[in-house]
């Protein structure tokens, strides 16, 4: 309801913008709206390969595959059909990033991060001398002729990010190691 | 053995040496009984032996040690690697080799990189883990800005540009070691690039660089990363983790390859820890795995067309295929593996074969580098900026504070040292003296010559040579009696060194007298030195020219064969065997060796010039 309120107000808007000019009059009338919202005008199957049409996308070969999941250390497949439903899948959705590849981005920047990046953002994070002034104050110069920094090895106190009970999770220990077993011979 | 103890308490009171030299070198048992007399017999017999030295009764003793470390010195360099190389000269005209280097060093820091728990080398296992170190899901990185004080320092002494803004990046592969998938480092935008460094003549072993004069390496880029779990491995199978080590932070320095020689490489390396270690920026040394060091190999033939070789690495064009080295623990491994790879890569190309893009190790003791991972093992990292972390923004006045903090570096110490008349010292002993004890003997050195120079400004002409003199105190003298202890610069105060040395140049004690009273001095004798030489009257009171005389003619006289092998043999060297009886006759401290010298070579009429 709000939304079409929203319409409506902007529509109003619109129609007063365009008494300065002359009388046209090009916007939608409420009762089109139910109509005009009723079919979609996009969808994302149309980034996915059409079902009865082979994918276009390069195929992706068996040791391809075998390559990658072992990159992902992702457990390889059991059987052959299990194999070839992989396969499709993959093929598909390299044909779905085909699609987005195809907008143009001539000049955008990728986002890495959703940040603030605002110029006052980056004077806050920027490190400097009074940011760093602590750590600063941990170093002493020694000798007077021949000078050199040393930092004060003093313990330091990380016992708010130490004190948990990190062997807890492990299944398997050996005192306060943790353990692990490797299959492949070691070279 | 029975014997050795009798021998050691009837030789005079001297430093110790030990007994069984102390045997060889005497030729006459001083207890005579059938099992001895046997013994020494078997003992001198065997003797004469190869391999051992023979004993000339007149030669000192200490030649006789010399000798022999030369004898076990030329067997010794007969190991497998350098002759092959030695054999392969001919093949270095027609092959040039190519190295890069990449160094892993661990950044001196109080706490981790991306959390803030403590750093740490040998603490419990697993007792300075925080959650994002274990990679514990849901954890969050929290980059701590003080680690990059070291960092930023390391990269200003290898003369980098630090930029203003880096940012870092996700590089995936599993392993055991790494508890989160993928190590954080900066692929894309590290935070130094294009530095060098320079390797001085007297950054080489034997003073000698194989190119003639100093040769500069650049540096590609400096980035941070983090570091991996310690593993130990029991055998078949099983491996014990200690996450201490995760997420400590280190940087990895990246040259360019243009070193064309073991040498360099090796001199590269060390060059590279001992300014990273002056600048305090990474204290644990290749020893203790605080360092490792990558190396990258390729061969080429000389004089050939660029275009038939194919490989270039930013902007370096014209190289052969290249293997990588990984893990190279020592300074000698980085010498040794270069030289059985750049061998076997020469052998692979004359017998018509290709060299294979792949990772191969090193043991110390192998005669050739061992394959890890061919082609087909090869890793993609699928680097990616990691979303996580924000970017690192640099403020450039924090960068002038640090570069204005380096202080002397190395290079200008010894600049310093060799260059001009001040100081005046060799080469190879300004490079000892500056790289001792972690530049504190070099402050000891420097605070020594003020006082002597403040000591002796109203005589200006006993100043003359006082630098290399004060060098020979504080490196030779000053340093056989630390010889297995740990250098303090209260064991000897500056002020009483200085004192000894002072008096010797105004030449009120001989060098024998300065000698006796630096090792009291280090023995622990709390009186001031010039106290010491009223008390035990060791003030030179120089013999007059006819005592002198004098007491030359009396030795003359008693020892005719002596004189007769100098004058008539011409063994000059005898003269000195002369000064020593001199000077052990005369009253301690009373005789200079080079007056006395003078006064003997009149004496028998020698021709001038001829003694040393």
């Amino acid at each position: 309801m709000a939304s079409k309120r929203a319409l409506l107000c902007i529509r109003s808007y619109a129609k007063q913008t365009h008494s300065l000019n002359g009388d046209t009059d090009v916007g939608i009338e409420p009762d089109e709206l139910d109509e005009l919202l009723a079919k979609p005008s996009w969808s994302v199957e149309s980034l996915l390969p059409p079902k009865n049409q082979a994918p276009d996308a390069p195929t992706v070969s068996s040791q391809q595959l075998h390559h990658l999941l072992r990159l992902s250390a992702l457990p390889p497949p059991e059987s052959a059909e299990e194999e070839k439903t992989m396969l499709n899948t993959l093929s598909a959705q390299l044909h779905f990033v085909g699609e987005i590849q195809r907008v143009d981005t001539t000049n955008v920047k990728p986002l890495r991060a959703i940040r603030d990046e605002t110029k006052e953002a980056e004077k806050e994070q920027m490190v400097t001398m009074d940011t760093l002034s602590k750590a600063l104050a941990q170093e002493q110069i020694i000798g007077k002729h021949h000078k050199r920094i040393q930092r004060k090895t003093d313990p330091v106190d990380a016992k708010d990010v130490e004190s948990w009970n990190v062997m807890g999770s492990a299944e398997r220990v050996a005192g306060k190691f943790f353990v692990v077993d490797s299959e492949r011979p070691q070279e | 053995m029975f014997v050795r103890p009798t021998l050691a308490a009837l030789a005079p009171a001297r430093p110790y040496i030990c007994p069984s030299c102390l045997h060889r070198a005497t030729f006459q048992p001083l207890i005579s009984s059938p099992y001895t007399s046997a013994l020494v017999a078997t003992r001198r017999r065997a003797l004469h032996t190869v391999g051992n030295p023979s004993t000339d009764h007149d030669a000192p003793f200490r030649k006789t040690l010399k000798d022999a470390a030369k004898q076990r010195k030329r067997e010794r360099s007969g190991d497998s690697v350098h002759q092959a190389s030695k054999a392969s000269e001919p093949r270095l005209q027609k092959w040039e080799l190519t190295v890069g280097i990449e160094i892993h060093a661990e950044l001196n820091t109080a706490r981790k990189l991306f959390s803030s728990a403590a750093s740490s080398t040998n603490d419990a296992p697993n007792t300075h883990v925080a959650l994002f170190d274990a990679a514990f899901p849901g954890s969050q990185p929290h980059f701590q800005i003080e680690t990059l004080i070291p960092a930023l320092r390391a990269a200003l002494a290898l003369d980098c540009e630090i930029q203003p803004k880096s940012s870092f990046d996700r590089k995936h592969y599993f392993y055991q070691d790494q508890p989160a998938g993928y190590q954080i480092t900066q692929y894309y935008e590290p935070f130094a690039r294009d530095g060098r460094i320079t390797l001085h003549p007297h950054d080489f072993p034997n003073g000698i660089s194989p190119q003639g004069g100093p040769i500069a390496i650049d540096i590609k880029q400096v980035q941070m990363e983090q570091d991996t779990a310690k593993t130990v491995h029991q055998p078949p199978a099983t491996h014990l983790l200690d996450f201490n080590r995760v997420s400590h932070p280190l940087i990895e320095i990246i040259t360019l390859p243009q070193i064309h020689d073991p040498t360099t490489a090796a001199a590269c390396v060390r060059k590279i820890q001992r300014i990273l270690r002056s600048v305090d920026a990474c204290t644990a040394g290749m020893e203790s795995g605080g360092l490792r060091a990558d190396v990258n190999v390729s061969v080429r033939e000389r004089h050939t067309q660029a275009a038939q070789v194919g490989n270039s690495y930013h902007g370096v064009t014209g190289l052969g295929q290249r293997t990588e080295i990984k893990n190279l623990a020592s300074v000698k491994a980085v010498e040794d593996a270069i030289i059985a790879e750049r061998d076997r890569q020469i052998d692979i190309l004359e017998s018509g074969g290709v060299i294979e893009g792949e990772t191969r190790g090193w043991t110390l003791g192998s005669k050739s580098t061992k394959r890890l991972r061919g082609k087909e093992g090869e890793i993609d990292y699928r680097y990616m900026p990691d979303p996580d972390i924000a970017p690192v923004l640099v403020d450039k006045d924090l960068v002038a504070h640090l570069q204005s903090t380096l202080y002397l570096s190395t290079d200008d110490a010894i600049k310093m040292l060799t260059e001009g008349e001040e100081y005046n010292l060799t080469s190879k002993d300004a490079s000892t003296l500056v790289s001792l004890d972690d530049g504190a003997r070099l402050e000891y050195y420097l605070d020594v010559y003020q006082l002597l120079h403040l000591t002796l400004r109203s005589r200006p002409e006993c100043l003359r040579g006082a630098g290399k003199v004060t060098g020979n105190w504080v490196l030779m003298e000053l340093g056989a009696l630390f010889k297995n202890e740990i250098w303090s610069a209260d064991r000897v105060p500056p002020n009483q060194l200085a004192s000894i040395i002072s008096h010797l140049l105004q030449k009120k004690i001989t060098g024998r007298t300065a000698k006796l009273l630096l090792s009291l001095k280090f023995q622990g004798d709390s009186r001031d030195v010039a106290q010491i030489i009223v008390d035990e009257e060791m003030a030179l009171q120089p013999l007059s020219q006819e005592e002198y005389i004098e007491l030359a003619q009396r030795l003359l006289v008693e020892n005719p064969n002596i004189v007769k092998d100098i004058v008539e043999k011409k063994q000059y060297k005898k003269v000195k065997w002369f000064v020593g009886q001199m000077i052990g006759k005369a009253a301690e401290g009373k005789v200079e060796p080079i007056a006395a010298e003078t006064v003997i070579a009149e004496l028998l009429n020698l021709p001038p010039g001829k003694l040393k």
